[in-house]
């Protein structure tokens, strides 16, 4: 994102001066003005921050869910940055490495082993709660251990669980026995009280009101990246009249943020005002600039684009930039675009090409390869936008993250353009001179099918036939995707899914696990592959004492998948996020992949 | 409907004298056929789709000699720096599309899909609504009414909802799309044809050929049906245009033939999101669809007026 700093300050100074000045100063104050809201290619001239004002996000549909147990999705952790906190949490900084780092939320300080909150050989965290944090109840009440226990034993409650089950299953002491008799429970409140209430979570302990101790089964050095998740926020007492994420629910919702939800119509509109009880002085994370925020629903993803040039819009809720309009803006150089992050680091795994191991061609692990030489990646890095928003790929891990492994190709393919002639060869020497056919499932809304139509296109040169399926964004992971006997009956023998890690770092949970490991039906290792060496490695990795010791299992994990050729890992991506000039001091925040509306503020 | 010739033109012979002229007779078909052939809008239709036809005919001769494949993509060169479509030049007359692949060729391999689709489902379509609505005409009773409400039900469906369900479920092909469109229009030729039978079958002739002898299948198809061939006709040639335009809809909203095949309609969906920045990939498929679309009515226009010169016109010949 380029962010421009032109500094211009018109200072009146006291004491008496001629009328000319006046009138040249006045003059040069109105151009200023002027300039600024000509809109594109002049930024505002003043960036300190000024309070005030209302926010206005645009976006065609609402969040999946809003119960912090089971908010899994970009958007909700945007409002989840407004209305609620956890332990410990990412600042909104320029600098992606720097954003990656975790800061303290409602903790004092991030436990490590050097400052002593990192016990018994990895296996304990101890938490120091701020005084001063409290929920927006009457009167405003401390935010306790209990809170943080309370979510902890509702995680994985019946009527609305987490997604991500695994983090806290494999990682707390009891919680894997603990979901299993949750899951028996009926979906009503009073039920679900009374598991709650009747049954302990051994591993996490309110030891009193502000201290917070979890007992892990083994080592975890990336635990504390699981407690940033939304599904670690604290839970106040009152949540639990409700029926987790229920409508009901959804009206009552109690913040300890900086902004409270004061309206909320589903399908069409929230309104955010400043929560009374939220003090400054306990969050180093949030300066909450605006006094208001307001969502309105219901528009289509080119409409936002024009309100937001228009500026009767401020922000992208749910839409992004339209992937043709990317690289007329790249090129009329419009600040209002914002790509993050900044530096050779990307959010997202965005195209890679799962290689049906259940039935098909790409059983053989010779066809497999003849892929990974074959796919031109610049043309699809082309294709969303250009070098600036994309890389091509080479290895499942990315940039900037453990497990990294530099400058590695293990299939050299001509700079990014594909080898044809090398892949027709393994063809041949798997059995098939005369090149094999293959079906590439793709989704039909854009640049899917215009990723499909390229890809194609290579992988022909490359000796493949390939044909095309097409499918909507519901079916794809709906139908296709997460439903094995497909891949089985080979409906599919290559795809184009994505993947954002959930953070970033020692992030090997959050891809290598989900997308290599534990094939099955709603499982993410769509193709199939399971090698008991890359598991492992993987075991190894998640149990290690230290993020040093983790970064050596998760390289040799990384490598053993791209020799064993599971997937085609196709490009690298950065977001887009667009804002109306009004907007101020967007930095592209990763966890939301756009900007943080807790820390922007507004001009004129 | 048009009418069947007024009775005027029944043929009559007569010889002159001195001179030893022979006037000859002339059916219906003869009349409307030099009707048509003065008609100067009729000509003109007729030549563009003539020319459209053979261009498409023609296609894979015009590739080889412009040098562009339709599913040639060319990130490289047929796009700019920016990773842009590239407008109209010397290389590429209509300019490239988003993969770079050129305009012009994809254009007229999309004339073969449209003017399949169109001349297929429409024949698949007037021939099944032919029989049925016969059938139903002129046997009558019970086979009428069943048949008659099986028409109804079809023509009261919302067609574009249903279609977009069955490919949905189906899965998108040309062969898919074609079943679709000829479902929904046979319906409405049927009724037509129907309702012609109906009266035809109180003709005199009619009467003469059961009293002789003739079976209801002879009768049907060697006395009536040949009557009907004008309305047919002319039903035929505007409903080529509608289902051409049916394919387009199908193919925009992704359901039609599966990409790269190139047809109008999935070539207008995937511009208009780059309207803003190559308006060549709007305007040329657009161009042509509404070209062809327009040949064709204004052709069935003058095929109807030509059976019955008494009707309302857009343009006077």
């Amino acid at each position: 994102m380029s962010r421009r700093d032109l500094h211009q300050r018109v200072s009146i100074q006291k004491g008496r001066r001629p009328v000319w000045l006046a009138a040249l100063v006045t003059a040069v104050a109105l151009a200023t003005v002027g300039l600024a809201s000509a809109g594109v290619k002049h930024s505002a001239r003043a960036n300190t921050p000024t309070k005030g004002g209302t926010l206005v996000m645009l976006g065609a549909s609402d969040i999946f869910n809003l119960d912090t147990t089971s908010g899994y999705y970009t958007v909700t952790s945007m409002i989840e940055r407004a209305f609620t906190r956890q332990l410990v949490s990412y600042p909104t900084v320029a600098s992606f490495l720097a954003q990656i780092q975790l800061k303290p939320d409602i903790a004092t300080s991030v436990p490590t082993a050097a400052n002593g909150g990192v016990t018994g050989g990895g296996k304990t965290y101890t938490f120091h709660i701020k005084p001063g944090v409290k929920w927006d109840t009457q009167p405003a009440r401390q935010v306790t251990a209990s809170d943080f226990v309370r979510e902890f034993k509702m995680v994985c409650n019946p009527a609305s669980p987490t997604g991500a089950p695994g983090y806290y299953e494999t990682t707390i002491v009891g919680m894997d026995a603990y979901c299993k008799g949750f899951a028996k429970v009926k979906g009503t409140a009073a039920a679900i009280s009374a598991y709650v209430n009747g049954h302990k979570l051994a591993g996490v302990v309110a030891k009193n009101d502000l201290t917070l101790v979890f007992h892990l089964t083994s080592a975890a050095p990336d635990f504390n990246n699981i407690l940033a998740m939304g599904f670690s926020s604290a839970r106040p007492v009152e949540y639990m009249k409700y029926v987790p994420d229920s409508a009901q629910f959804r009206q009552h919702t109690i913040s300890d943020g900086p902004y409270k939800i004061v309206k909320y119509v589903p399908g069409k509109e929230f309104e955010f005002d400043r929560n009374p009880a939220w003090d400054p002085k306990t969050d180093s994370l949030r300066h909450a600039y605006v006094d208001h925020m307001k969502v309105t629903e219901g528009l289509t993803q080119d409409t936002v684009q024009q309100q937001l040039q228009a500026g009767t819009g401020d922000m992208d809720w749910d839409v992004t930039p339209p992937a043709q309009n990317i690289p007329g803006l790249i090129a009329s150089k419009d600040n209002r675009l914002v790509i993050g992050p900044s530096g050779p680091y990307y959010v997202a795994l965005n195209t890679y090409l799962p290689l049906n191991e259940y039935a098909g061609p790409f059983k053989n692990k010779l066809v497999r390869q003849a892929a990974e030489y074959a796919v031109n990646k610049n043309a699809i890095v082309q294709i969303f936008g250009g070098p600036k928003i994309a890389a091509p790929a080479n290895q499942v891990v990315l940039p900037g993250n453990v497990g990294y492994i530099k400058n590695y190709n293990p299939y050299p393919n001509n700079n990014g353009n594909g080898d044809p002639a090398k892949s027709k060869a393994l063809l041949k020497q798997a059995g098939f001179p005369n090149g094999v056919s293959i079906k590439l499932l793709y989704q039909t809304t854009d640049p899917s099918p215009r990723v499909a139509q390229s890809l194609q296109a290579s992988l022909q040169a490359g000796g493949f036939k390939v044909k095309l399926v097409p499918a909507t964004a519901s079916d794809f992971y709906g139908k296709y995707m997460l439903v094995t006997s497909t891949a089985q009956k080979e409906a599919w023998d290559t795809a184009i899914p994505g993947w954002i890690p959930d953070w970033f770092g020692n992030n090997g949970r959050s891809v290598i696990q989900p997308l290599f490991t534990h094939p099955g039906p709603g499982s993410s290792d769509y193709s199939g592959y399971n090698s008991p060496v890359t598991n492992k490695l993987v075991d190894n990795a998640l149990t290690a004492e230290t993020p040093a010791a983790a970064a050596s299992a998760w390289q040799k994990a990384n490598a053993q998948i791209m020799r064993d050729a599971a997937v085609v890992p196709v490009e690298f991506q950065k977001f887009t996020a667009y804002h109306s000039s009004r907007v101020q001091g967007c930095v592209f925040w990763f966890f939301d992949i756009n900007c943080d509306p807790t820390n922007i503020w507004l001009k004129g | 409907m048009s009418q069947l010739p007024a009775e005027t033109d029944l043929p009559e012979q007569t010889q002159l004298g001195a001179v030893g002229l022979a006037i000859q007779a002339r059916s219906p078909s003869r009349l409307a056929w030099a009707r048509l052939r003065r008609d100067r809008v009729a000509i003109a239709s007729a030549l563009v789709i003539a020319a459209i036809v053979l261009v498409a005919l023609l296609a894979p001769l015009i590739a080889d000699l412009l040098g562009h494949h339709p599913d040639q993509t060319d990130q490289v060169h047929g796009l700019s720096p920016e990773g842009l479509p590239r407008g109209p030049s010397w290389a590429h007359p209509f300019g490239t599309d988003s993969l770079g692949r050129d305009v012009l060729i994809r254009v007229i391999y999309a004339a073969r899909i449209s003017m399949l689709a169109g001349v297929v489902a429409s024949t698949t379509a007037v021939v099944v609504g032919v029989v049925v609505g016969l059938f139903a005409g002129y046997v009558g009773g019970v086979v009428d009414n069943f048949l008659s409400r099986m028409m109804d039900v079809i023509l009261s469906f919302p067609f574009l909802l249903f279609g977009i369900a069955l490919v949905s479920i189906v899965g998108p092909s040309l062969g898919v799309v074609i079943g679709v469109i000829a479902f929904f229009s046979w319906a409405s030729v049927g009724r037509i044809v129907r309702g012609q039978t109906i009266s035809l079958k109180e003709r005199e002739y009619v009467e003469a050929a059961r009293s002789i002898g003739a079976s209801g299948v002879r009768i049907m198809f060697s006395e009536i049906l040949p009557n009907l061939v004008a309305p047919v006709l002319v039903y035929l040639t505007l409903l080529i245009p509608s289902s051409i335009v049916f394919e387009a809809t199908l193919s925009f909203l992704g359901l039609g033939v599966v990409p790269p095949t190139p047809t109008w309609g999935n070539m207008l969906a995937e511009s208009l999101g780059f309207y803003q920045v190559a308006w060549w990939y709007v305007l040329f498929p657009a161009a042509a669809l509404l070209t062809t679309t327009l040949a064709f009515n204004l052709l069935g226009d003058s095929v109807r007026d030509a059976f019955d010169p008494r009707g309302e016109r857009l343009f006077r010949r």
